[in-house]
């Protein structure tokens, strides 16, 4: 590092005496490791990256250019650089990364140092797309997911789900989602079926996740703890991105995925699916799972939905199951080229798992896998677990 | 001879002139270098590499050569002026045409997991990154071999070896991401040193590109082949110093039928080195022979929860493969071995499942250190086998003296020692204190007839030290090498081979 380079960058923090690692005197550069300026991060969670790239083989973007700068420790760099001052708030290069990660977390599954890479992409969205400066979508999306009145109409359109019978305040609370609702209302019916006593009010609001993943993570938080007593003792729901982002605001114990509610209780089929085979004869339906990013790594449940499937139907593992689909919560509309590109290699796999249906645990990945096997013409399914776990209850 | 560089204070760069580069932004948003003697990475040069590779496969912007700033060595940073991408052999020869005659540094970087600052671009110039070569271009099981593009994960190796039934044997930790052209150029190490060897046993032939643009095939598809100087042997390791490594040919071996594990804890070091040299003496040369320290089997509980026993004074993970009736006899042989030498608890693994846990213990051990502390500083020195438990008292005398936290795990059965320091930020001159343990390490490596590195390679983080395990008739020895692959010297300007020359005050610099 030079002088110019000094006096452009304001005075680190004091975590490490950097010179105590120079080479030469005044060629000195950590790499912006510990270098505390702009306030933007959570310093803690920034100091923890170690560099050793085990990240890399699972990054989803990194897997399609190869290039560093679009991995999670490069990333990682480009925050340092930021929190720094080295780099220029809206530096082109920091726009198109923050954006285009997916966000998925995979990176934090293989980190040896237990770095929490979820929460850092909040905080730099947060300042990448801070007012004025985010993409216009997002701002878009965040405001329409905010009109809780319009939310509860969209019920007498598509027909979510309603409280069935006598519930109180310790009944299990479904939560409708904000998209879900109203794209896949037969999810929540479907839901509130298989879970006994389950109370669906129709005055709950979005969970706030949305806003989180896309630059407004106070907001993000408001509307989680405003869920928090919209529903009342457990918030069942249907959506795993929703799950991770309400436990991480309420607690882990405050929220139960689905298949993670279902596999607890003890629920039980009535039987196996079945379908009629090339040759005529019965034979039992073939499905296979796409993760939800955050339900898996932000929350750690895999083996749930794997193991309800298993009792209803022959299930085929897919090599990529637990890598993202591309849809990423928003990411899909906000970048639907890169989407696709995530999306492509995922779709190929599917086909040639010759299974009837591709089940998601999520409904941005559904969506996803909906259209992208619409639009292939593909003859294998994409459906919500709970809407095949009802045809077997 | 006695040298002795513990702070490096008086370092040259390897280009003619003095101190570091000048790096300043030019009015056509390319950062110049005005030091003397290197070229300049101006517009015309950044078309030039366009033209070669392709526009999308250049990057000058700020954002994107500081993602390429530093590799896992921790605390070593430096910016490059360009950053491109080739996607075949041509291009990597057109690019070092192109560097020769500009005189412009090159660092050739695979996947950037080297923990020796060898892929640091501390002259500036060009990063030429390797990892769009990714083509397993065969796999012959009749000949027991594999070629693959340099950029092709370790992993992706491996696996394309097993699914044929064979195995790549070396294994270094960052297998899953680091590149077999990396792996070649640090020659990288892992856990079956003791049997199976490491990286350079089983590099069969390359082809690589000098710093003059001529791209040439050595060795070739032959386990006998004394044709010329070992060109083979000698790029292998050589850091990206001599020629950018573009496609490797390596030998494989049949998947050993079983594999089997075993634990035993001793009360200290001491022990368990007696145990290793008893293992061996007893005739068993096992394909895993791995220890923990105290500390280290502690941070490995509190992180893990694995059951190990916390009053151990060290761990001695043991382990062999081949027949499995073999496997089954020389296990109970090494466990026989430890209990003479009086190990307090023997745990045997035969299945699969079993020996998966045990390794955790191992596996998890840099994890365990890297949550104590934001920096860890993984190093790698090497002893003479029997001299292990010596060492690592040595080790823990040195980290008490300068009150840093120093745990040490390592392959026993290679002498090959990584002890690891772990810096407490809310501690003022953690780092300085950490330097000077890391440079008294490598003194008692080196006095006890050892090494500065094992495995890791030396990068510009240990040519300090390098003259000290040299000396200084090898190291102009290095350098005659350099020069005479690469004139004008412009292939990872200062790491290995570069230009040294005594610094004022009598201790030999770079």
């Amino acid at each position: 590092m030079t002088g110019d380079d000094e006096a452009a960058a304001p005075a680190s923090g004091p975590l490490l005496d950097p010179a105590a690692f120079a080479r030469v005197p005044g060629q000195v550069d950590t790499g912006d490791h510990g270098a505390h300026a702009r306030g933007i991060f959570d310093v803690e969670l920034l100091d923890r990256c170690i560099s050793c790239g085990f990240c890399l083989p699972v990054c989803p973007t990194y897997a399609l250019d190869k290039d560093e700068q679009s991995s999670p420790r490069g990333r990682i760099t480009l925050m340092r650089a930021l929190e720094s001052g080295r780099l220029e708030p809206d530096d082109p290069v920091l726009q198109h990364e923050a954006s285009y990660c997916l966000g998925c977390r995979a990176c934090e599954t293989v980190c040896p140092a237990g770095v929490e890479y979820g929460p850092m992409l909040e905080q730099w969205r947060d300042h990448q797309w801070r007012a004025g400066h985010g993409p216009r979508l997002a701002r878009w999306l965040r405001w329409a997911v905010e009109r809780r009145a319009m939310l509860r109409l969209s019920g007498l359109v598509r027909r979510f789900a309603r409280t069935r019978g006598p519930v109180s305040d310790a009944s299990p609370h479904v939560m409708l989602g904000c998209a879900e609702r109203a794209l896949f209302p037969s999810v929540s019916r479907a839901a509130v079926s298989l879970v006994p006593g389950a109370d669906a009010p129709a005055e709950q609001g979005c969970c706030g996740a949305l806003h989180a993943h896309n630059g407004d993570s106070a907001g993000g938080r408001a509307m989680a703890e405003r869920l928090g007593q919209d529903l009342p003792g457990t918030i069942v729901t249907t959506s795993g991105g929703c799950a991770a982002h309400v436990a991480e605001h309420l607690g882990r114990d405050r929220v139960a995925e689905i298949s993670d509610y279902l596999t607890r209780t003890g629920w039980a089929p009535a039987g196996r699916l079945m379908t009629t085979g090339a040759d005529g004869k019965p034979r039992p339906v073939r499905v296979s799972l796409q993760d939800s990013c955050h339900l898996r790594n932000g929350l750690g449940v895999s083996g749930q939905p794997r193991e309800l499937l298993e009792r209803i139907a022959e299930y085929v593992e897919a090599p990529s199951a637990a890598s993202c689909c591309g849809a990423a919560g928003s990411y899909s509309m906000l970048r639907p080229r890169d989407s696709k590109r995530v999306l492509a290699p995922k779709l190929d796999e599917i086909e040639q798992l010759g299974v009837d249906y591709v089940v998601a645990v999520n409904p941005g990945c559904l969506l996803q896998l909906k259209q992208g096997l619409l639009a292939r013409r593909s003859r294998v399914k994409a459906v919500h677990l709970v809407e095949l776990l009802i045809r077997a209850a | 001879m006695a040298l002795s560089v513990k702070a490096p204070t008086e370092l040259r760069l390897p280009v003619p002139g003095d101190g570091p580069r000048a790096a300043v932004r030019g009015s056509d948003s390319v950062r110049r270098m005005d030091a003397p003697g290197w070229g300049m990475v101006d517009d015309g040069v950044v078309a030039r590499l366009r033209a070669i590779v392709g526009a999308e496969h250049v990057k000058v912007d700020d954002g994107a050569v500081a993602a390429f700033a530093r590799d896992a060595t921790p605390l070593y940073a430096a910016r490059p002026d360009v950053v491109v991408l080739p996607g075949s052999t041509e291009e990597v020869a057109a690019v070092m045409r192109l560097a020769t005659s500009e005189r412009l540094p090159v660092v050739p970087r695979g996947a950037g997991s080297n923990l020796s600052a060898a892929t640091l671009a501390d002259a500036g110039g060009i990063v030429v990154v390797l990892t769009r070569l990714d083509r397993i271009v065969e796999v012959d099981g009749d000949e027991l071999l594999a070629v693959v593009q340099t950029g092709v994960t370790t992993s992706a190796l491996a696996s394309a070896a097993a699914a044929r039934g064979l195995l790549y044997v070396p294994d270094p930790g960052s297998k899953t991401v680091s590149t077999v052209g990396g792996n070649v150029a640090t020659c990288a190490g892992g856990l079956r040193g003791l049997k199976y060897g490491v990286t350079r046993n089983y590099v069969l032939g390359l082809e690589a590109v000098l710093a003059t643009g001529e791209v040439v095939r050595t060795g070739g598809r032959l386990w006998k082949d004394v044709a010329g100087y070992d060109l083979t042997r000698l790029l292998t390791g050589s850091e990206g110093t001599l020629a950018v490594i573009t496609e490797v040919t390596v030998a494989l071996v049949p998947m050993p039928p079983a594999t089997g594990t075993g634990v035993a804890y001793f009360a200290s070091l001491a022990d368990a080195g007696r145990a290793v040299a008893r293992i061996i003496a007893d005739g068993v040369v096992p394909a895993t022979l791995e220890f923990l320290d105290r500390k280290c089997i502690n941070a490995v509980e509190d992180f893990a929860g694995l059951g190990l026993d916390r009053d151990a004074g060290a761990l001695l993970l043991f382990g062999d493969d081949g027949a499995s009736d073999l496997v089954e006899q020389n296990l109970s042989r090494m466990a026989r071995s430890c209990e003479k030498e009086g190990a307090t608890g023997v745990t045997m693994a035969r299945e699969v499942a079993e020996s998966e846990a045990l390794l955790a213990a191992r596996r998890c051990a840099l994890p365990a250190l890297a949550r104590l502390a934001p920096v860890t500083v993984l190093e790698d020195v090497g002893v003479p086998r029997p001299r292990i438990a010596e060492m690592v008292d040595r080790i823990d005398a040195i980290a008490a003296r300068h009150g840093v936290t120093v745990a040490t795990f390592g392959h026993a059965g290679d002498g090959n020692l990584h002890p690891t320091a772990v810096l407490d930020p809310a501690d003022e001159d953690a780092a300085a204190r950490t330097k000077a343990v890391i440079g008294d390490i490598f003194d008692a490596a080196i006095e006890l007839g050892g090494t500065i590195t094992g495995e890791h390679g030396v990068g510009a983080a240990k040519l300090p030290w390098l003259p000290a395990r040299l000396g200084a008739e090898q190291m102009a020895l290095l350098s005659r090498i350099k020069t005479a692959f690469d004139p004008a010297g412009v292939l990872n300007p200062g790491k290995t081979g570069s230009v040294f020359e005594p610094g004022d005050d009598g201790e030999v610099g770079r």
